[in-house]
């Protein structure tokens, strides 16, 4: 069973930093069409936090990526753009998580937020928000999620699991699978083909 | 008709090509499949529990993790990924998803479940592990089987770092699996069960640290380990630790001979008397500590939000000479202690805890080690020998030397009395633009801090009106009440949060002086014991 959600809280949990008031944090995490998730994670500090976190992460980005990469063992990630917003002690991290949803035995997709009783507020039709406050920061940090499930989703469920934690279960179609060159290559020279011979028979009796 | 053979032949073929687009698709192949494997270089039997438990440290240890995309144009119906280790694990079973869109990308960690005899395992190997991947009306030429190989190494092996040796960038990289040294702590292993009640029973004549929490008996609990080990003349004695190449990762290896199998050998080496010791506390119900410096290890303990230590390598041995007394491996342990706080706290990588229940919590459980025959009978023939000295007094008792530390901090005029916890650091005048902030003591973590401010004035409200405005020089506000006798309660209010505290008005030859305890509001909860402890020893 996935469990990015968690994850991303440990992962972003920018290592070494020290919470001083309640910090903000902002994940949104949009799954497309097969499953895949692009996350986006923002946060503004304050000038001692900024400090911190430049010093251990903002001046060097691939110690960024290889902490959270280690952070979410069980996923594979990969484009991975950091952009920092000096001027406002802010920055922006998007990456991408494969396979961070699938679909049950059942032919049900779901998405585990590995949240017991989690608060979920429904956006729109297909996005949710979860706010989150990591026990390990005793309350320092606030974390909002912004779950968005594709568009294609169906019949949107929350439900618990067997060990009580919520999680999102709904239906989707496989995309479809594209022009197909070949197939209508073929029913050209068809149509092609039988509207000459048609018209060449014709042409014939005439 | 030699009119209509043209349009015709376009015809036929436009009907091939058409068949062919459904032909192509009608379901994907192993071609079509695309697959990459991550995989773990070794495993060591003795942390096989966290290896089989995908939420054990957030699922950092796995045996592989597998990523499969379906490249072809169909959906795939139940797809089946299994795996196997031949003498180890059977094929089994590691997910099933019910379709596979084109495109769609599934990641599936194994977290293997070895049987519990791999802790029998006394010689390294390297073996295979066969993945298998298949779904619905896959052909048998379709069907993906993978392999690859991974060491296996041997129950007493301890690698310390699973990081690939291009990406190792610090001294935490290099020591990465600390935390699995938890799994060689064996507190329900039958045989260290039966040394610590002959230890408690036989040497102690009694034993209640777990049941009072008291750092005095806890102490006391804490040398007598030291005191059997002694006294059945267990010495030090260094084991095989080499560096070793496993593919991509280089580390140390170290044999870590098991709590058990040093009480029955009689030696041990720091880090195998660390474990020893962290298995006897953590049986007679006391959180275990690990303290690992450059080159050393050294074992004690937490109790009430205060650390101990102890050096266990006191024992030394007859060949080595020096063998410390009980009071003086505890008074070792304590200054290590302190000069560890100090080195951690100027941020030295180097010095770190390993905290044998908080980890435990974390999924890095022990191995499981059977009951043997042998081995107790061994125990009894330890156990013996400890008749040869006297019992281990309780610290109320006058014979006994060994004290806890007492780290009272007194003021000259005698106004001030207060019990400061074991590990704290005490800074006088921390604040020179504050210079009515007379001291300020700290938790090793700095979650709870004791501030002593002292006024020239008599009277109180004048006194807490100063505080106050030298505070908002500073940005910060305070507000209270009062909190029965001399006592007042409040809180400081700054943009880094709202910090809670209870204080004691005393009155000095000087003045009024103020001292108070807290911690930040959202940790004040937890701290609430030490806090009250230290607040009502205030004199």
């Amino acid at each position: 069973m996935k469990t990015l959600v968690k994850n991303i809280i440990v992962c972003v949990l920018l290592f070494g930093m020290k919470i001083n008031a309640q910090s903000q944090q902002k994940i949104e995490m949009r799954i497309d069409s097969i499953g895949n998730a692009k996350l986006n994670i923002s946060m503004s500090m304050n000038a001692q936090e900024w400090q911190i976190w430049n010093s251990n992460y903002g001046n060097n980005p691939s110690a960024l990526k290889r902490d959270i990469e280690r952070g979410m063992p069980a996923y594979f990630l990969d484009d991975f753009k950091l952009e920092k917003d000096d001027m406002n002690r802010s920055f922006n991290l998007s990456l991408n998580a494969y396979g961070a949803c699938e679909i049950n035995k059942r032919g049900k997709w779901m998405v585990d937020t590995e949240q017991k009783n989690a608060q979920l507020t429904e956006l729109a039709e297909n996005k949710y928000m979860l706010v989150s406050s990591p026990p390990e920061y005793g309350g320092g940090l606030q974390q909002t999620f912004i779950i968005e499930l594709p568009k294609e989703a169906k019949n949107i469920k929350t439900d618990k699991n067997a060990f009580g934690k919520s999680v999102f279960e709904f239906d989707m179609d496989a995309p479809s699978s594209g022009f197909n060159v070949m197939r209508w290559a073929g029913i050209l020279l068809v149509v092609i083909g039988g509207g000459w011979a048609g018209k060449s028979a014709i042409s014939k009796n005439q | 008709m030699k009119k209509l053979a043209i349009p015709l032949a376009l015809c036929a073929v436009g009907l091939v090509l058409t068949a062919f687009s459904f032909m192509g698709s009608k379901k994907g192949n192993a071609d079509d499949i695309d697959i990459s494997i991550e995989k773990s270089s070794f495993i060591m039997p003795a942390a096989h529990r966290v290896y089989a438990n995908p939420d054990a440290m957030d699922g950092k240890y796995y045996l592989f993790k597998a990523k499969i995309t379906n490249n072809s144009s169909q959906t795939l119906e139940d797809v089946t990924v299994k795996y196997r280790i031949p003498n180890y694990v059977d094929w089994t079973e590691l997910t099933v998803s019910g379709e596979m869109f084109p495109g769609q990308t599934l990641v599936v960690p194994c977290y293997p479940k070895f049987k519990n005899d791999i802790t029998e395992k006394t010689t390294e190997s390297v073996e295979k592990a066969e993945i298998e991947i298949t779904w619905d009306g896959a052909d048998d030429d379709d069907i993906i089987e993978e392999d690859f190989s991974f060491k296996l190494t041997n129950r007493n092996e301890y690698v310390y770092t699973g990081i690939k040796s291009e990406e190792i960038s610090s001294w935490a990289d290099m020591y990465d699996n600390d935390a699995l040294i938890a799994c060689f702590v064996t507190p329900n292993d039958p045989i260290v069960k039966y040394y610590t009640q002959n230890l408690q029973e036989k040497l102690l004549k009694g034993e209640s640290a777990s049941v009072t929490r008291k750092p005095e008996d806890a102490v006391r609990f804490l040398t007598g380990i030291y005191e059997a080990t002694r006294r059945s003349h267990m010495v030090y004695s260094g084991t095989k630790g080499i560096p070793k190449s496993t593919e991509d990762v280089q580390s140390i290896v170290q044999q870590v001979r098991l709590p058990r199998e040093v009480i029955t050998g009689n030696t041990g080496l720091c880090i195998e008397l660390s474990v020893l010791y962290a298995s006897v506390l953590s049986a007679a119900g006391i959180d275990p500590i690990i303290y690992m410096v450059p080159g050393h290890a050294y074992p004690g303990f937490r109790m009430n939000g205060q650390y101990y230590a102890i050096e266990a390598t006191g024992i030394g041995g007859e060949g080595l000479g020096n063998i410390m007394s009980a009071e003086d491996a505890f008074k070792q342990g304590q200054k290590q202690l302190n000069k560890f706080i100090q080195q951690s706290q100027a941020g030295d990588p180097r010095y770190t805890i390993v905290d044998i229940h908080n980890v435990n919590a974390q999924g890095v459980t022990s191995m499981d080690l059977k009951d043997n025959d042998f081995m107790r009978k061994k125990v009894d023939d330890i156990v013996a020998s400890w008749s040869d000295g006297q019992q281990v007094q309780p610290n109320n008792n006058g014979n006994n030397t060994i004290r806890v530390p007492d780290n009272r901090i007194r003021t000259n005029n005698n106004a001030l009395s207060f019990a400061i916890p074991s590990g704290w650091q005490t800074v006088m005048q921390p604040a020179p633009q504050m210079p009515i902030l007379t001291a300020q003591v700290m938790a090793p973590d700095q979650s709870t801090t004791v501030s002593v401010f002292d006024v020239q004035t008599n009277n109180v409200q004048d006194a807490m009106l100063t505080i106050n405005q030298h505070m908002m020089n500073f940005g910060m506000e305070m507000q209270y009440q009062a909190n029965g006798g001399n006592g007042l309660i409040g809180q400081t209010y700054s943009s880094n949060g709202t910090f809670n505290w209870i204080g004691k008005i005393l009155q000095t030859r000087q003045g009024i002086r103020f001292v108070a305890v807290g911690s930040p509001d959202y940790m004040y909860q937890q701290n609430s014991g030490i806090i009250n402890q230290v607040y009502n020893s205030i004199r």
